[in-house]
């Protein structure tokens, strides 16, 4: 028996032929999805393997609820809600094994980016894209990961601040502060990065 | 100087989270204040930089080898697995049973303490049929009733030559 091609059959009819048991069709919409997939979990918990791992698993997690997606978004945007929602529990797990944690110290001395200044000159002005990606990479490495998330979902996954609460669990006015002090605290890492590379420090 | 309250309302201007009302406030100051200005400036700045910034990845791994993990997976989490859930339950119950057979058995202890605590009670001496004792343990007073005439029922079992 020859295997199906589903090459250029579209994800809303892989979805139901999935849903149906059809594991090529599955097959076919994570070979579709799956660098997105795992872009998201590196952004949010930047290592290589546990990326890997948790998009592997957020694969798993999409074959056993696939009859709950009734098709109200799209299925890559579903399936990345479910990679958020797995490494967001994998950072909570990590930061409880930590006996201190550093970031919620940062959090705690809260206040910091109310007082920085004002960033003046656009620090990525005449970048060009490969050089803007590697210093907003570096930059969001310095995040701690709740000023990281809270970045990623808001301007990568462009939720509102009401959708970014609910999936973090916090409230609506944590996200505002949150944000804030991340695109202060980037703005200024930028700063920094602008003047390592012209050799100024 | 902003106060945090307004650099947040600022942030949320820029985010289009603002109510029509509130945003008009916000337009308003912006008009008038550089401080809020610049502070806008940046946020933006900040925002653009991060989505033009986005790099793309493509994942490590073969077609073949990530999809061969997940399909295992699959399979794994899908067949089933009933002896470990059996013994879990057994392990329950045995956990549930251990504290109740333990309570069990010191009120059987106390039951048996209690219906055999020494109270006052009477008690005939099998050798000699004549002798009742009456005994109070918790006072730990004893009598002995002996039933006379002894002499004339010994007299009238035995030969009087036998009696010593």
């Amino acid at each position: 028996m020859t295997e199906k091609d589903y090459s250029t059959t579209d994800d809303q009819t892989l979805v139901r032929a999935a849903q149906k048991g059809d594991m090529t069709a599955f097959e076919e919409l994570v070979a579709r999805h799956r660098d997105k997939i795992y872009a998201r979990a590196y952004s949010m918990v930047r290592n290589e393997e546990e990326a890997i791992d948790l998009s592997q698993e957020a694969w798993v997690k999409g074959w056993q609820r696939l009859a709950q997606f009734q098709g109200e978004s799209g299925f890559g945007t579903w399936m990345t809600r479910i990679v958020i929602n797995l490494c967001l529990d994998h950072l909570r797990k990590q930061k409880r094994q930590r006996s201190e944690s550093i970031d919620a110290m940062d959090e705690e001395s809260g206040g910091v980016e109310r007082q920085m200044p004002v960033v003046t000159v656009n620090p990525t002005a005449g970048l060009e894209r490969g050089e803007l990606r590697q210093r907003i990479d570096r930059a969001l490495g310095q995040l701690s990961h709740e000023h990281r998330t809270v970045l990623v979902l808001h301007e990568f996954e462009e939720m509102e601040y009401k959708e970014i609460a609910r999936t973090m669990g916090c409230s609506i006015g944590t996200v505002m502060s949150r944000l804030f002090y991340a695109r202060r605290k980037l703005a200024a890492l930028l700063v920094d990065l602008k003047k390592d590379d012209l050799g100024m420090t | 100087m902003i106060d945090y309250d307004s650099q947040l309302k600022i942030q949320a201007y820029l985010d289009g989270e603002l109510p029509e009302a509130e945003a008009q406030q916000v337009a308003k100051r912006l008009a008038q204040d550089q401080d809020a200005v610049l502070l806008l400036s940046e946020l933006r700045n900040t925002r653009q930089a991060m989505v033009n910034g986005q790099a793309p990845m493509a994942l490590p791994e073969t077609r073949e080898f990530f999809w061969s993990k997940i399909e295992r997976e699959i399979g794994r989490q899908e067949s089933p697995q009933p002896a470990p859930r059996r013994n879990s339950m057994l392990a329950a119950w045995r956990r549930m049973l251990v504290p109740a057979g333990a309570v069990a058995a010191v009120g059987l202890v106390c039951m048996l303490s209690l219906v055999s605590s020494p109270g006052p009670r009477m008690e005939t001496a099998l050798a000699d049929s004549g002798a009742f004792t009456y005994r109070d343990y918790n006072s730990g007073a004893t009598l002995v009733w002996l039933s006379y005439p002894a002499e004339n029922e010994f007299a009238d079992s035995e030969p009087a030559g036998t009696v010593q």
